[in-house]
């Protein structure tokens, strides 16, 4: 007790807060998070005043984390009080003052007696309730910072860190050790001086990322200049063709939007080449809606396909019954999966290595059934090493000449095949019934969906753009049912 | 000449029968005390301890209460006599404290939001399921588990 009566708090400017400032990523995915609140626990590790320490544990998997900078200091530069990264993009001041042209360092004293003055004074002014310049919230995010913010929290900063018993190989407490056994990566990125990230001087992880930020690749148009579309990956629920069509409607006129949920893509086709260069020009890294951050990449040209994405993969065998659905899931899930060669635009040479049949003409709308060998049930030893027996019947040239290159090639390690093959005739079949049941399970399989590539998706969607809305509720309902057998019989591995 | 008085221990009957254990874990009891704290952390160095009272607390409660082998006049000596916790023995009697390992482990005064040890969580609830209690070393002291 007797240190309160002699230190009188208020007189010395030592820092009392309610809340803590920090971003999202440190606070933790947990909705319920318990937090311990000290008064005067620990000094700044800027300018050394005493300030109030906020300590919890950001998730499960998560090490206690307590804020390491006052109050004061992160209003400062707008940071978050543990990691010293930027409130709004996550990005290291550094990056962030350079990207804006901010430039506050000189006002702010860096040598002792100086910098707890200004500290204070800051401090003392803003609880006083004057308005200090505060330049972060004006200033209009440019090109450079969108192409750079992070839109998802990070949690794995939050993990425990590195066993340093381990490293050497000593560590006895073996089992219920809390500490990563893991070796470090060390490296030019190891050595960071909390002065330095906060004042924005010499930060080896924000030279990096400007690094990065110059060499980012702006989306090339491609060399056939009948492309008009763009492809849209990494969509979600929540972002509606509305979204996509405010975002894109400024750069040129839309000439059709389809969304493709089950492969969490979209195609926007402008009607004239001119706006869909420009689109891709100003979005081509930027493209973030609802919080997520989208890809955008040309749309691929691929004879009268329609986009290959919904790929009747596994009703090959039951395009009969459908009656004029048809499926090319083969030369497109060839196609799909040669993607991972590289981001090119053009696909010719890519499938030709793989191909044991001619690939399709590169004709514009003009692609007959009977060009293609498959058609009729032909088997092709192909990459999927199953045989595709059944009717594989090219899609009448109405739809959409082009054959966007799938997400990520990530997402498409090799599973492309096997619901592809694996599909026996009986399971489409039951698709339909299960339409009615099968939104809700939607969700979970969505990530398996994503592995097997959606080529098992009904003919549905390649009925025809007219019937393009009936078919997306069905195609997405009976999804989940047809990784299923595929995802049994292709192994537990996948999952 | 100075008045010395001493209070000699009468020992009750019985005693003998329980002394060599006793002796034994006393014994022990100094070992755990003189060891070296080389190589083991601060919090580790005092777990011994606990266990050894944990373990002298035991063998008294279960010739009691459990095996009925001695005299309520043996098993109140011993008590008075400090060979075992007067306290943690109460709690042993209570359901849900069989197995207690510490009287600070299910004190929610000594913890962070009023709650009491990991050790005192059974491990089916646990999410981590081999820890060290950091107050004695305790492995998990639920009576289910």
């Amino acid at each position: 007790m007797a240190h309160r009566l002699l230190r009188d708090h208020e007189a010395d400017g030592w820092e009392r807060s309610d809340f803590p400032i920090i971003c999202e990523s440190c606070l933790g995915d947990n909705p319920y998070v318990r937090m311990t609140k000290a008064d005067y626990d620990k000094e700044c590790k800027i300018c050394t005043r005493p300030f109030t320490v906020f300590r919890w544990r950001p998730g499960r998997d998560a090490r206690y984390k307590k804020t390491e900078v006052c109050q004061t200091c992160s209003k400062l530069k707008n940071v978050c009080q543990v990691c010293l990264l930027d409130l709004e993009y996550g990005l290291p001041v550094q990056v962030r003052d350079t990207a804006l042209s901010i430039n506050s360092n000189d006002a702010i004293p860096k040598s002792d007696v100086n910098r707890e003055y200004f500290a204070e004074e800051h401090d003392r002014r803003a609880r006083a309730g004057l308005d200090y310049e505060s330049s972060y919230g004006k200033v209009r995010p440019n090109d450079t910072i969108l192409k750079l913010q992070r839109t998802t929290p990070y949690y794995k900063r939050n993990r425990a860190h590195i066993c340093s018993f381990y490293v050497r190989g000593e560590c006895t407490r073996g089992a219920e050790c809390p500490y990563r056994h893991e070796m470090p990566v060390t490296g030019e990125l190891s050595q960071q001086n909390i002065k330095d990230r906060y004042y924005g001087v010499n930060d080896p992880v924000a030279l990096k990322l400007l690094n990065k930020a110059g060499e980012m690749p702006s989306l090339e148009p491609p060399e056939d200049e009948s492309i008009k579309t763009l492809y849209v990956g990494g969509l979600d629920k929540r972002v509606t063709e509305q979204d996509l069509r405010d975002n894109f409607y400024a750069h040129g006129e839309i000439e059709t939007i389809k969304m493709v949920l089950d492969k969490a893509c979209a195609f926007v086709t402008y009607t004239t080449r001119e706006g869909a260069e420009k689109a891709a020009e100003e979005l081509s890294n930027k493209l973030v809606i609802k919080g997520l951050r989208l890809k955008l990449m040309w749309g691929k040209p691929q004879a009268p396909r329609p986009e290959s994405e919904t790929s009747e993969g596994g009703t090959q065998q039951v395009a009969v019954a459908h009656g004029g659905m048809l499926p090319r899931a083969v030369i497109s899930q060839q196609q799909n999966q040669f993607q991972p060669s590289g981001p090119g635009v053009q696909d010719q040479p890519p499938p030709m290595q793989y191909f044991n049949i001619p690939p399709p003409p590169q004709l514009d709308r003009a692609f007959y059934p009977s060009m293609d060998p498959q058609r009729m049930g032909a088997l092709v030893p192909s990459h999927d090493g199953e045989s595709k027996s059944g009717s594989e019947k090219p899609q009448q040239g109405q739809h959409y000449p082009y054959q966007a290159m799938p997400p990520p090639p990530e997402q498409y390690p090799t599973q492309l095949y096997p619901p592809y093959g694996y599909m026996q005739p009986m399971p489409p079949y039951q698709q339909y019934p299960y339409h009615p049941a099968m939104p809700p399970p939607q969700a979970p399989p969505a990530t398996q969906q994503y592995q097997h590539s959606g080529p098992p998706r009904p003919p549905p969607p390649v009925s025809g753009p007219s019937t393009s809305a009936p078919p997306v509720p069905s195609s997405s309902g009976s999804a989940p049912p047809v990784p299923g057998p595929s995802a049994d019989a292709s192994g537990s591995s996948h999952q | 000449m100075p008045k010395v008085k001493t209070n000699r221990v009468k020992f009750p009957e019985g005693w003998e029968l329980i002394e060599p254990t006793l002796r034994e874990l006393q014994a022990k009891m100094r070992e755990a005390e003189n060891d070296p704290h080389d190589g083991k952390r601060k919090c580790e160095t005092l777990w011994p301890i606990f266990k050894v009272a944990h373990q002298k607390s035991r063998y008294i409660f279960d010739l009691y209460h459990r095996r009925k082998e001695i005299s309520k006049e043996l098993y109140e000596f011993c008590l008075d006599q400090g060979y075992a916790d007067r306290n943690l023995l109460a709690k042993w009697k209570k359901p849900g404290y069989e197995r207690l390992c510490c009287l600070r482990c299910m004190q929610p005064r000594d913890h962070n939001f009023a709650t009491t040890c990991v050790c005192r969580v059974p491990k089916h609830l646990r999410e981590e399921k081999v820890i060290e209690c950091v107050h004695c070393g305790c492995k998990g002291c639920a009576s289910g588990d």
